[in-house]
């Protein structure tokens, strides 16, 4: 287990739930291994009555956190919508360890997922050999969290066709999953239920049919509220990256990283921080994570080309690259943002300087 | 016996228990926080044609500025009382300072928070708590972030009202212990007064006296200290003169959003609460689903089953015993809306705030602003008649600038008296005004009445909060001339503001262009004030550099109409930069027209004409200007662009092909190369282009071509000489220099 990459989050933070377990209280809902509250304090971190502290997973509108968790608790499945970058595969992944204490029940939504991907498939050679059995049939994610109870999670869910998405409604409305071949069906144990992901940016996704939707409350994850929360979320990210990947550069300077942090709220939001300008939003999402890879990208070039420390014209072309999405219409508003905005602050002439030397 | 009944101002849980405990203790006499001046107009309040929310106002007629509102909503608590008074024929008597004495006392420091706030529209009741909520502590122990949510689980949800101004009083009774020195001494003045009252109604033998106040004033009502002490605060107040009316209100000025100190966040919701006994969610959620099937967003009765069920779940993990209005409004969001919360702009502002407007009787007293404008027009000796009558002012005179300050802004509050007319004859220095009152105006001012009390407040307020909203840049630009006109200097500020707003947000560089020749002209020739000089001029500059960024862009593939568009556009567009006589953006613009010309997509008209003005500014050598000439025309390009190049580069004059005998050989060949078919095409073209030149450059012109291209100089022939009228016109030149032959 040390070996891997990344581990599961159940696995990661077992002692945090382990505590909280402990010292849990009042009703669980059938099948949940702690209490509702219990849960909304894992993913917002906090302390315990024996001392105990449980870190932040989600930092961020601990409304929003109560809401998804009241959802799972209903027979509605909850659906995490947001930008590219916002944390909604984190905080499901978070959910699916806190409520049933396992987040490998998972089923990764792409434009080729099949519905034997997400109701069951077959193990061709038994079904030949034997002809349709329960033996022959091959279990995927959902179904076995519908029988063990637990959640089940559907990443990018708009990225699957329309058709097979529909097969999810008689899943979510009537807790079943019928398998005519052998006729018998899957009934769903108490405690299944399940969370999906999407994003609400790309193009060419297969939106929701209407039936679909209604089996789902939706929770919209931000991007995040202020200037220090997400100044903070890019600062540990970076830090902990950079260690992981074993760049030998020095740390990115808090004066850096506030200034891309903040380059990229007011392009995010179309208003400069002191509020006094508008602005015109690029097309790009310009999201934390895409903040926290400039960062990165930028690290490396100073540790691989540069003398180690990061400078303006490191960041620049880091920054250029994510807001300029559209060579049309998006250079339109970089130029903007840097004659009306950035030319004027005293301090930000050499990032000024670094983006013209880049021909913008 | 006294009850006293600790409430909170527009409380529908506390207008519930007031009227519960009136019917119950049946008392002879109420005893009520306002303003005593208001005791003679209480018996309006029941007349039918009052529709709350109202609002009695007291103000000072010498001074409008200086009023104070006493809003009621149906289920205020103080409205309750006054129609259970009313209703069952006892007395009732306002108890707060009088008015009179309040804005005395209060001038001084009235003057001080306008000067310093300057955005204060008008003072405002003062609120029942000090300004930092005590209530807020309590909150807090309870594990509340936010006290109004405190309040309103703890009081105002409660459905057995037993003891609960028991409650109230002891809650408050400890607060006050904490906090004894928070107040002002305007607070201590009040508070004599209310027991003043109290000590005269016991006088007068009243056995149950009914005392409801803000919850805050409780304690101080209930350990009556000496009379003699009161006595002695209250002697030599000072005093103004005060009236009092009612006015129409609306929802949306109770709410927080309208400034409204005193306010709550959502009154439609509680006059939800207030008028639904039972299932509360169920019947909100249904509203809101409904509000949304109106709006063609479609919403089943499957919806408001999950969105109430999710609304109890999360109140109940958050340890609530029902769903208030934020459980209720993550529900809506997070089952109706995809998450959205765009939507929900529209459940706030339908239904949570909610667009109600009260009505008052048309008999009761005239509002302020109809006597504000009746006293102006009197003083400026504006006919008010129902004819149409014509006046034409002359600007240069004081008093008529008065009257053409005062028409532009009651024409801007959109009040329909005065329409303008365009004058005969040059000069800016008249203005002509047809006049035509109509009784149904009245209505208008009313109207216009929750913006101000006087003319210049309620057109200022108006005007910022038409700001806000409007779209269009242009329209704006158009209403920022009017509001020069009527020198309205923050009115002014709010709009410029906005149009800065709005021209960041453009896409379209037309609608910049076309607003920008009347900022400029504004910013040169304007009666601005200094500080919005600083505004206009950086606005200015922004719009300009906006302009010189995404022209070029728009230059390309567009047809001939819109090229003529643009190119009036870029005249003007010249006219104000060269006017301006600014470095940078001269710099700017100079640099914009090159990228423009030289590029190949430009439409031709507009590539001609920005080679013209390129050529004005004597940017190009003589050399170059020959070799872009060279090239516009050259073969290579079809005739019908050259043509319309030709045309931009030579709008407005063709002296320069006089002049420069390379360009005209240049064009002279390029026309010798048309062929009889192309020469059809592009004759209308070019004939518009010659049409425009005047009349001796046309000859001359015409003369170099007759002539195949020497230069024209000849003296002009005499046979189309008007003789006869030149005669006439040298007699009064003659007479004009006082000569006599």
């Amino acid at each position: 287990m040390e070996n891997v990459i990344r581990q599961h989050a159940e696995h990661q933070f077992a002692q945090e739930l382990e505590e909280l377990k402990k010292q849990d209280s009042g009703n669980r809902p059938p099948n949940w291994i702690m209490t509702p509250q219990s849960v909304v304090t894992y993913l917002i971190g906090g302390k315990l009555k024996n001392g105990f502290e449980v870190s932040p997973k989600y930092i961020g509108n601990k409304r929003l956190m109560e809401i998804a968790v009241a959802t799972l608790t209903t027979d509605r499945a909850l659906l995490l919508y947001g930008l590219p970058g916002t944390a909604k595969s984190w905080v499901s992944e978070h959910l699916a360890a806190a409520i049933s204490g396992n987040s490998s029940l998972i089923v990764q939504g792409t434009a080729g997922t099949s519905e034997e991907s997400i109701r069951y498939g077959w193990n061709y050679a038994r079904l030949l050999s034997e002809g349709p059995s329960e033996k022959a049939l091959v279990e995927t994610p959902v179904m076995r969290a519908m029988k063990e109870g637990k959640i089940a999670r559907i990443e990018e869910l708009t990225r699957i066709g329309a058709d097979v998405q529909d097969t999810l409604i008689t899943i979510l409305s009537e807790k079943t999953l019928p398998v005519p071949e052998l006729n018998t069906e899957i009934q769903a144990v108490k405690g299944f239920n399940m969370i999906a992901t999407a994003n609400n940016r790309d193009k060419g996704v297969n939106e929701l049919s209407g039936a679909l939707k209604r089996r789902f409350n939706t929770v919209i994850l931000p991007v995040p509220d202020t200037m220090d929360e997400e100044i903070n979320i890019v600062k540990r990210r970076v830090e902990s990256l950079g260690k992981s990947m074993d760049i030998p550069s020095e740390l990115p300077a808090l004066q850096e990283i506030k200034r891309i942090v903040t380059i990229f709220r007011e392009l995010r939001g179309g208003l400069t921080a002191d509020g006094k300008t508008k602005l015109k939003v690029p097309s790009g999402t310009l999201s934390t994570a895409e903040a926290i890879s400039v960062m990165n990208n930028g690290m490396a070039m100073a540790a691989y080309f540069g003398d180690g420390s990061i400078t303006a014209s490191d960041l620049a072309s880091g920054v250029l690259g994510a807001v300029v999405k559209d060579p049309v219409q998006d250079k339109i508003v970089w130029q903007e943002y840097l004659e009306t905005v950035v030319k004027q602050r005293e301090d930000w002439k050499d990032i000024y300087r670094a983006c013209r030397d880049l021909g913008y | 016996m006294i009850h006293l009944l600790g409430i909170r101002h527009h409380g529908p849980g506390s207008a519930k228990n007031v009227k519960q405990y009136l019917e119950k203790i049946r008392p002879d006499i109420i005893l009520l926080e306002g303003p005593p001046e208001a005791d003679s107009i209480l018996n309006w309040a029941n007349h039918t044609d009052m529709k709350p929310p109202v609002a009695i106002l007291a103000y000072v007629p010498d001074n409008l500025q200086k009023a104070l509102f006493y809003p009621f909503a149906e289920f205020s608590p103080e409205w309750q009382a006054i129609q259970y008074a009313l209703e069952n024929k006892i007395p009732l008597r306002f108890m707060d300072l009088p008015v009179a004495h309040k804005l005395a006392i209060e001038e001084p420091a009235l003057v001080a928070e306008e000067v310093a706030e300057g955005e204060e529209e008008l003072p405002h009741e003062a609120t029942a708590q000090p300004r930092k909520d005590p209530f807020s502590y309590l909150a807090e122990i309870a594990g509340y972030t936010d006290a109004e949510k405190w309040w309103e689980n703890t009081f105002e949800h409660r459905v057995g009202s037993e003891s609960i101004f028991e409650a109230v009083n002891e809650a408050v009774g400890a607060l006050r212990e904490q906090f004894p020195d928070e107040e002002k001494h305007v607070e201590k003045c009040r508070e004599a007064w209310m027991r003043k009252t109290i000590r005269q109604a016991e006088k007068e033998m009243f056995n149950d006296i009914a005392v409801i106040c803000g919850a805050w004033h409780v304690p101080a009502l209930q350990n009556m200290p000496k009379q003699k002490e009161d006595t002695d605060l209250l002697k030599g107040l000072p005093k103004i003169k005060v009236e009092c009316t009612w006015v129409p209100w609306a929802y949306s000025r109770l709410s927080f959003d309208s400034g409204y100190g005193a306010g709550i966040n959502s009154p439609g919701w509680y006059h939800h609460l207030w008028n639904s006994k039972k299932d509360l969610n169920i019947k909100w959620l249904t509203k809101v689903a409904r509000l949304f099937r109106k709006n063609r967003i479609d919403v089943s009765s499957a919806h408001i089953i999950e969105a109430v069920r999710l609304a109890e779940t999360v109140s109940y993990i958050r340890g609530y015993s029902h769903p208030g209005l934020e459980e209720l409004n993550e529900a809506t969001t997070s089952v109706m809306c995809m998450g959205d919360s765009i939507l929900m702009s529209l459940i706030h502002k339908e239904l949570i705030v909610s667009p109600k407007i009260g009505a008052v009787p048309v008999e009761s007293p005239k509002p302020p602003l109809q006597v504000d404008i009746e006293k102006t027009q009197k003083q400026l000796r504006l006919p008010l008649t129902e004819e149409e009558k014509e006046i034409v002012l002359d600007l240069r005179e004081e008093r008529d600038l008065e009257k053409s300050v005062f028409l532009h802004r009651v024409s801007l509050l959109r009040i329909k008296w005065a329409v303008k007319k365009s004058v005969a004859g040059k000069g800016t220095f008249k203005e002509a005004w047809v006049l035509h009152w109509d009784p149904a105006a009245a209505i208008d001012i009313i109207d216009k009445g929750v913006w101000g009390n006087s003319v210049n407040d309620a057109v200022t307020n108006y005007l910022i909060s038409v700001a806000e909203k409007e779209t269009s840049l242009q329209d704006i630009s158009a209403l920022l001339s009017d509001t020069l006109l009527a020198q309205l200097p923050k009115a002014t500020e709010a709009l410029l503001h906005r149009i800065n707003t709005l021209a960041a947000a453009s896409a379209d560089v037309m609608q910049l262009m076309e607003a920008l020749p009347s900022l400029v002209s504004a910013l040169r020739y304007g009666s601005v004030r200094k500080t919005d000089t600083e505004i206009l001029s950086k606005i200015v500059n922004g719009i300009i550099s906006r302009i010189c960024i995404s022209l070029p862009g728009a230059c390309q593939a567009v047809d001939e109409d819109a090229s003529q568009h643009m190119l009036e556009l870029f005249f003007h567009l010249n006219d104000s930069i060269t006017l301006l006589q600014e470095e940078g953006q001269t710099q700017m613009w100079h640099t914009t027209l090159r990228v423009i010309s030289e590029n190949k997509n430009t439409s031709p008209l507009i590539a001609g004409y920005s080679s013209r003005l390129i050529y004005d500014f004597k940017l190009l050598e003589e050399e170059s200007i020959q070799n872009v000439f060279a090239n516009a025309l050259s073969g290579v390009n079809e005739y019908s662009w050259s043509a319309a190049w030709l045309e931009g580069f030579l709008k407005g004059s063709g002296t320069i092909l006089l002049i420069d005998e390379t360009l005209w050989k240049l064009v002279s060949n390029w026309v010798d190369r048309l062929d009889a078919e192309h020469f059809t095409t592009v004759l209308p073209l070019m004939r518009r282009t010659f049409s425009q030149f005047s009349h001796p450059e046309r000859r001359k012109l015409g003369e170099k071509a007759k002539s195949g291209g020497s230069t024209g100089g000849k003296i002009l022939q005499s046979s189309d000489v008007d003789h006869e009228g030149g005669m006439k016109a040298t007699k009064i030149v003659f007479q004009l220099l006082n000569i006599k032959d």
